[in-house]
């Protein structure tokens, strides 16, 4: 477009932007490709869910067992127990019990739990919910400590608290999450006394009780994520106050709180932030292992159980709550890392 | 642990090409010279490592498990007898106590890793050639192929990986054949992700063009081309997966829904102990040490393995 950039009042040019695109298209290309990028996302999201959904509900089809039986007991007739699989939806072709369960789905007609006997919408997302209680305080708890140690880590690059600091998170983190709590559990819970054993069981208490309930499986499950995000702050942390641009802003006489939050923060948080909205669904979801082992009533847990027992109603509800939910956060992952960095490329890598 | 560093299969230089093609490949041997290290590298890498002491002791601790599992049975130990005390401290005849049902606990831990390498290593293996064999043919196919594969992956991944895992598990038992098959297939995806990264680097340089030039067969190029050159990636990730794996098998177990009692497994010894938390701690302590060690000490492996090879 070199060639075609008269300057005003050149003769025979009256319109200077005639070959300029106008409308929406006269907004950079980013801009539009923003919303072409969340549109396709959008438009992924159903068929990823109902792959999902597809491939869960055939899994689970396989589970072995007779729901049936097992919820009428061993005196049932044949009869009673055929009508129960009738009125449960358990019987004819899966394709046809696929279709009749996904539009109960929709619709909100989740089916009943063999193992509760309750509708499993309720159940399912009463334990949603607390799961995403725990999930959102060890979230905030880890993304705190991840942030003071990776700054102190950059900060104090290749020194011995730097290494310290690596070592030990490293290892925190590889350490299995049974294995934390139930060394946490020990030291906090039979040697301090300061919280109770069996943490769940009284989630019901008020704001302070429920706090200090769910301190130790928060922890747990905050540092078994601490380590990578640490690095990652550490890595965009010092890969910023290497830059020129930091230099040349303390060179100018900046203040310090301007630098960090105009220019360190913000390109240091750029990496992590992808990996936080992975973990965030993650955590949204429900840990299995922290609320099996703190006996939390979680949507983890719930799902540990229904497996155990063959519920295949609460398992494929589950599991497909479960999916929503990741694929959310990978779209709230998206829009944010858009905000936040305009240097994001749109190319499709494959990725 | 030659093949470590290997630059280029010597096949190249010793067929007859084309004199554009010679030319190509004598270049490629300046222009590449963090690719092509030369002999020495590997054996001074390899030294390097022996130096490290987190991957001496990390192959010790894991070389402890490895002997535990294979030879407890030659030293008379015995995780199912009961030896008449119950939930005893630890004492000099019994060194890590006994549990609730008079079992000892030092016979139960170093049986458990027979458990805990069952499955571990076999499933690691399975997902490592899985998932390298999908992304090098992902990354050498391109187009459609790759497209497929990477699609069905994301479905696949959407799911957190227990979630998963307690799923499948549910559907197909939790016996030690169809664990190592689910592994494998849980894991593979991730493998063949990276591995399609590392191919796609490799495809723009010269060699891959002078064996398709020279009529290779892709099957050729991808087996003896490729896959020496992304040796250094697969071994990292399937040393990292062998730990995933093994962490995996004793959380399900620890879950209940792996190993049974009266199994010795390490996950399934904390969960049921877990009750004596109070009353007798080294009926948890003890497994959960042997759990950790054996899973800290496979992901420090990995990680020096990663920092040589970067480094």
């Amino acid at each position: 477009m070199t060639a075609a950039n008269p300057r005003p009042g050149d003769a025979g040019m009256v319109d200077p932007g005639a070959g300029a695109p106008r409308g929406f298209a006269a907004l950079s290309e980013r801009h539009t490709r923003i919303v072409a990028l969340l549109g396709k996302r959008l438009l992924q999201i159903p068929f990823v869910l109902l792959a999902v959904s597809i491939l869960t509900f055939w899994l689970i089809q396989l589970v072995p067992g007779d729901p049936g039986r097992n919820a009428l007991g061993q005196y049932a007739t044949a009869a009673q127990v055929h009508a129960w699989d009738v009125s449960n939806g358990l019987t004819g072709p899966v394709a046809a019990r696929y279709l009749r369960w996904l539009r109960g789905f929709f619709t909100g007609n989740w089916g009943t739990s063999f193992v509760y006997d309750v509708p499993s919408r309720g159940l399912i997302l009463g334990h949603l919910l607390n799961s995403a209680l725990l999930g959102l305080y060890a979230f905030v708890m880890m993304v705190a400590v991840s942030l003071v140690l990776g700054t102190v880590q950059a900060y104090r690059e290749g020194r011995r608290t730097d290494r310290a600091i690596t070592i030990s998170l490293m290892t925190l983190s590889s350490v299995p999450e049974f294995v934390t709590g139930v060394l946490l559990l020990i030291v906090f819970a039979v040697w301090l006394k300061s919280v109770p054993i069996q943490s769940g069981a009284d989630a019901t208490g008020n704001f302070a009780q429920r706090i200090h309930v769910m301190t130790l499986p928060a922890v747990v499950l905050a540092v078994s994520y601490l380590a990578v995000i640490t690095r990652m702050v550490r890595t965009g942390t010092a890969g910023a106050i290497t830059a020129a641009f930091h230099r040349t802003a303390v060179l100018k006489g900046l203040p310090g709180p301007a630098i960090v939050r105009r220019h360190v923060a913000r390109n240091a948080l750029i990496p992590t932030l992808s990996l936080l909205g992975i973990y965030f669904g993650g955590l949204l979801g429900g840990s299995a292992i922290v609320e099996t082992l703190f006996n939390y009533p979680g949507l983890g847990a719930l799902m540990v159980i229904a497996a155990e027992r063959k519920d295949v109603v609460l398992l494929t509800d589950g599991v497909m709550v479960t999916g929503v939910i990741a694929l959310l956060a990978l779209l709230l992952t998206d829009v944010c890392l858009i905000l936040m960095d305009p240097r994001i490329r749109f190319e499709n890598t494959g990725s | 642990m030659d093949f470590l560093s290997r630059g280029r299969p010597d096949t190249v230089t010793a067929l007859p090409v084309p004199e554009s093609a010679v030319a190509d490949v004598a270049a490629l041997g300046t222009g590449e010279g963090t690719q092509a290290a030369g002999t020495g590298a590997p054996r001074r890498r390899v030294r390097a490592l022996v130096r490290r002491p987190t991957f001496v002791i990390s192959v010790l601790i894991v070389g402890w498990w490895v002997g535990a599992a294979v030879t407890w049975r030659l030293f008379g130990l015995n995780p199912y007898v009961n030896t008449g005390h119950l939930l005893a401290a630890p004492s000099w005849s019994e060194p890590f106590g006994t549990d609730d049902l008079g079992r000892s606990v030092f016979a139960r831990t170093l049986a458990g890793a027979d458990t805990a390498l069952a499955v571990g290593p076999l499933g690691a293996v399975f997902a490592t050639i899985l998932g390298s064999a999908l992304g090098v043919i992902a990354g050498y196919y391109r187009g459609l192929v790759d497209t497929l594969l990477m699609r069905l992956f994301d479905v696949l991944v959407v799911l957190p990986p227990l979630i998963f895992l307690i799923v499948v598990v549910g559907a197909f038992g939790a016996s030690t054949p169809a664990l190592i098959v689910i592994i494998g297939v849980v894991f593979a995806p991730g493998i063949a992700r990276i591995i399609r990264a590392a191919v796609l680097a490799e495809m723009g340089k010269k060699y891959v063009t002078t064996a398709k030039v020279q009529g290779e067969s892709a099957f050729r190029i991808m087996a003896t081309e490729l896959v020496p050159n992304v040796a250094p990636t697969i071994i990292i990730q399937a040393t990292l997966s062998l730990a995933a794996a093994i962490l995996m098998t004793a959380t399900l177990s620890f879950l209940g829904l792996g190993a049974q009692p009266p199994s010795p497994d390490w996950g399934l010894a904390i969960n049921d102990n877990r009750v004596f938390i109070e009353s007798a701690w080294w009926t948890v302590v003890f497994p959960a040490a042997a759990v950790a060690s054996l899973v800290v000490a496979t992901h420090l492996i990995a990680d020096n393995l990663k920092e040589m090879v970067w480094s």
